[in-house]
């Protein structure tokens, strides 16, 4: 053991000089592959979360009712004016437009698209979406123009004693 | 040098299977239909082991042989 490394040539069992380093960081076709595999590791794991939800959503869990929730005084809104609000929770943002003597909408303002807040225009009768022009029809909050491709969730409303309340989050009838 | 294209082809092709149920999911789940979201979110998931089988078996094809191969024998 002692005398071996005297030796002039030594024997070359060390497994230290045959390291090589060259093309350590080469992209080949196994690395590849690796990066490949891996991105679909990435997109399963991200996907996991929408499925909980959706799953959580199945089982009825976010079907709740929420407590009604007073938005304005009717003598407060006129026929053509909009009132914004938050339902169901303080984050989610919603508008109410008045588009008659009896007809209240309400929509949550959040933009299908990339949810920029939705705004109603009195002079074109439209609610319009300030970030890529995105436009809603009022009475149903189906998309008309732009970007977005899926109707604002609508609310319900109830009047009751000429209080405006938000009842409840309609689902889509798909 | 021989090469095999094959594993990756097939690598390339789960991921965009991936990026389009991805997308489906969260289309889906906006529509709030949530049946068809966890089918695809479920897909999405199985794909991975795919993926890791396809890499396993295709690995080791192909001729520009990496460090360790060449020392195999
Ligand atoms: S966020 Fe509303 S149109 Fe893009």
């Amino acid at each position: 053991m002692s005398d071996r490394n005297n030796k002039v040539p030594f024997d070359e069992d060390n497994y230290t000089h045959n390291i090589n380093r060259n093309n350590e960081r080469m992209l080949d076709r196994r690395g590849f592959m690796k990066t490949l595999a891996g991105a679909a590791g990435v997109f399963a794991v991200s996907t996991l979360p929408w499925g909980a939800v959706a799953a959580k959503e199945l089982m009825g869990l976010g079907d709740k009712e929420y407590p009604h929730q007073k938005i304005a005084d009717v003598k407060d809104v006129k026929v053509g004016d909009s009132v914004k609000f938050h339902f169901p929770s303080e984050h989610d943002s919603a508008i109410l437009i008045r588009l008659s003597e009896n007809k209240y909408v309400a929509y949550q303002n959040a933009c299908t698209h990339l949810r920029c807040p939705v705004y109603w225009v009195k002079d074109e009768q439209e609610m319009i979406c300030p970030c890529h022009h995105g436009k809603f029809d009022a009475s149903t909050g189906a998309p008309t123009a732009g970007p977005p491709r899926r109707p604002l969730p609508g609310i319900k409303v109830e009047v009751k004693d000429d209080v405006i309340y938000a009842v409840r989050v309609k689902r889509y009838e798909a | 040098m021989k090469r095999s294209y094959v594993g990756v082809i097939l690598l390339a092709a789960i991921l965009m299977m991936n990026i389009v149920f991805t997308q489906l999911v969260v289309h889906q789940y906006y529509y709030e239909n949530y049946g068809v979201t966890l089918l695809y979110a479920g897909l999405n998931v199985l794909l991975f082991p795919v993926a890791l089988f396809i890499y396993k078996k295709e690995k080791n094809k192909g001729g520009s042989k990496g460090y360790e191969e060449r020392n195999l024998s």
